[in-house]
């Protein structure tokens, strides 16, 4: 692990790197939409008591959605909607009325599976999933966004022999990057940031003003710095992004980056394609070189860090 | 005990950054694989490091890197790149155990890290901050028998000082204490999710009052994504603050060693805290 002479001819990879993106674009953006609807609350509760506070994810389907829709038509802006099977199937006409407005419908499980902990039942649910969202959809998803980001060693290389362009679950790059994680079989990674999600900042309870801060401090600066930009939102009433506000928020948020004329917005299954055609050469699995030391450490779980 | 200034007039205050490096081994050690959601320590070899370093190469200052020896074994082109760059390289526990530690298991971790580290660089560790802020009754003796002549973990004072860790006339060691609750990072980007520029200002108005009184100020960043500070927003943040302390007379940046070394020529001017 000592350096060897291999140190100065890999100078170049310890400089910040840049990004060829495609028709003279500065930073592209990366919209997406975590649907968690009915699913996710039902992860909390039966569904019989889906009432009062487990409603959240009803607004979204009920009142959120037609706002966020618009307010895509408004700014001509391609987004992906990472979609629960189960959502996907109780709400058929809403994922087909993505479907024709061009947007893109990417798999999520089927009930917000943990899906590091699924052992042996994993490519099963990512099988069905994919079949059931083909059936609504009329075609396949290409693209994967693991439930609350949780994967297992395994993910990458089941969502690669299933036929998966690209996954897009990990916090680790500026930019898309490629994995082999089958012989043969690549995985494009687009990857996300929390600082530009709004479920952890709107669970802190700030207000969209400020979350506007959030996002405009973080765009602007990764304009600047040319890399993808990653913006997560959800459908839900809760830590979600259709409250008639938020939706007002991001209006004049959308207004104000598409004036800049070179910030773009591809889908994901569009960013993936690009990053195929550079050619990148595929990196290490992110879990390999971790697996023998994993293997002999006591799991202690999040950092109990909490503030008092 | 005074809060006046103990530093000569031309370095009326004194800066110090402390980047923690935290990349996979903050999950790893907690036997997490750095997968999807917890894959921000991926980020810290991949793009923080290399954008902080930049971002401090054209501010022309010095920092002083703390590395978990997982990460510099994983990492070492990154760890001697920092080196190269002028930048200090720093312990920072081996999987960047944020849990108490036995004595003996701590001892061992300590030197597998120091070894790890003087192998990539090529020169002696001369400090340590504590991974999450533990450490033992016994670390401090084991640091000072390495060879290292500062820690940087303790959080209860607004100026270096010597830290008695034993009766014998040489142990002691040169304390630089941090604040990681409000001129840190990670308490704004992980658990208040405050806006960038908010974060600026909270740090600026940190750096007014230390300006104005003691002249010691101790910033602490991590260049992970999420809640760290390599992110483009982050490190502009950490510029911004850089460029606004450098506007002020008499600041002086330097790494840790640097600073400790003056602090073990000056040491009439420091408190000494005894702990036996």
């Amino acid at each position: 692990m000592v350096p060897g002479p291999q140190r100065q001819t890999r100078r170049v990879e310890l400089r910040m790197k840049s990004y060829p993106w495609p028709d003279g674009a500065r930073a592209v953006i990366f919209l997406s939409v975590n649907f968690d609807a009915e699913t996710l609350d039902l992860k909390e509760t039966t569904p019989d008591r889906m009432y009062g506070r487990f409603g959240y994810g009803r607004y979204g389907v009920r009142a959120g959605f037609p706002r966020l829709v618009a307010l895509l038509e408004k700014h001509s802006i391609p987004a992906t909607f990472f979609v629960a099977a189960s959502d996907a199937r109780r709400h058929p006409d809403l994922i087909r009325t993505l479907v024709d407005k061009g947007h893109e419908i990417g798999a999520r499980g089927i009930d917000l599976e943990d899906f590091s902990k699924l052992g042996d039942a994993e490519p099963k649910i990512l099988k069905e999933s994919r079949d059931i969202l083909a059936d609504v959809c009329g075609k396949a998803p290409v693209g994967f966004r693991a439930p609350d980001g949780n994967m297992s060693v395994n993910t990458l290389r089941y969502l690669a022999e299933l036929g998966y362009e690209y996954d897009a679950s990990f916090l680790d790059s500026d930019f898309p990057y490629c994995m082999e994680p089958v012989p043969g079989k690549t995985i494009i990674e687009v990857p996300a940031t929390y600082a530009l999600d709004d479920g952890p900042i709107y669970s802190a309870r700030h207000t969209h003003a400020r979350v506007m801060t959030v996002f405009r401090d973080e765009i602007y600066a990764m304009r600047e710095a040319g890399t993808l930009i990653p913006l997560t939102l959800h459908l839900r009433g809760d830590f979600g992004s259709t409250r008639g506000a938020r939706i007002a928020a991001l209006d004049e948020l959308f207004t104000q980056v598409k004036s800049h004329g070179d910030t773009h917005f591809m889908n994901g299954a569009a960013i993936a394609a690009h990053a195929r055609s550079l050619g990148l050469t595929p990196e290490p699995d992110p879990a390999a070189a971790h697996l023998a030391t994993l293997a002999k450490t006591v799991y202690r779980g999040d950092l109990a860090v909490k503030p008092k | 005990m005074t809060t006046r200034s103990i530093f000569p007039e031309e370095m009326r205050c004194v800066v110090l950054m402390g980047i923690d490096y935290d990349g996979t081994s903050h999950e790893v050690g907690r036997g997490i694989a750095p997968l999807g959601k917890n894959s921000c320590g991926r980020y810290s070899a991949r793009d923080g490091v290399p954008r902080l370093l930049d971002m401090l190469d054209r501010h022309e200052v010095p920092a002083t890197f703390f590395i978990p020896g997982y990460d510099a074994e994983h990492h070492p082109e990154s760890v001697a790149e920092i080196d190269r760059r002028g930048h200090e390289v720093a312990a920072h526990g081996y999987l960047h155990e944020a849990w108490p530690l036995e004595s003996a298991e701590e001892e061992v971790l300590l030197k597998r890290t120091d070894r790890i580290l003087r192998e990539v660089t090529g020169k002696p560790v001369l400090g340590w901050r504590s991974p999450s802020g533990r450490k033992s009754d016994t670390t401090l003796g084991v640091l000072k028998s390495m060879g290292y002549i500062y820690d940087s973990s303790e959080k209860d004072f607004d100026l270096p000082y010597r830290a008695r860790f034993g009766k014998g006339a040489d142990d002691t060691i040169i304390e630089l204490p941090n604040n990681a609750y409000s001129l840190d990072d990670f308490p704004f980007y992980k658990f208040s999710y405050t806006p960038p520029s908010e974060v600026l200002a909270q740090w600026k108005g940190e750096f007014d009052s230390i300006y104005c009184s003691e002249g010691f100020v101790v910033l602490s960043v991590h260049p992970r994504s999420a809640w760290g500070s390599g992110t483009p927003s982050h490190t502009k943040v950490m510029s911004d603050f850089i460029a606004y302390a450098k506007s002020h007379d008499g600041v002086k940046f330097f790494d840790s060693r640097t600073f400790a070394k003056w602090c073990l020529d000056h040491s009439d001017k420091l408190e000494e805290l005894s702990y036996v």
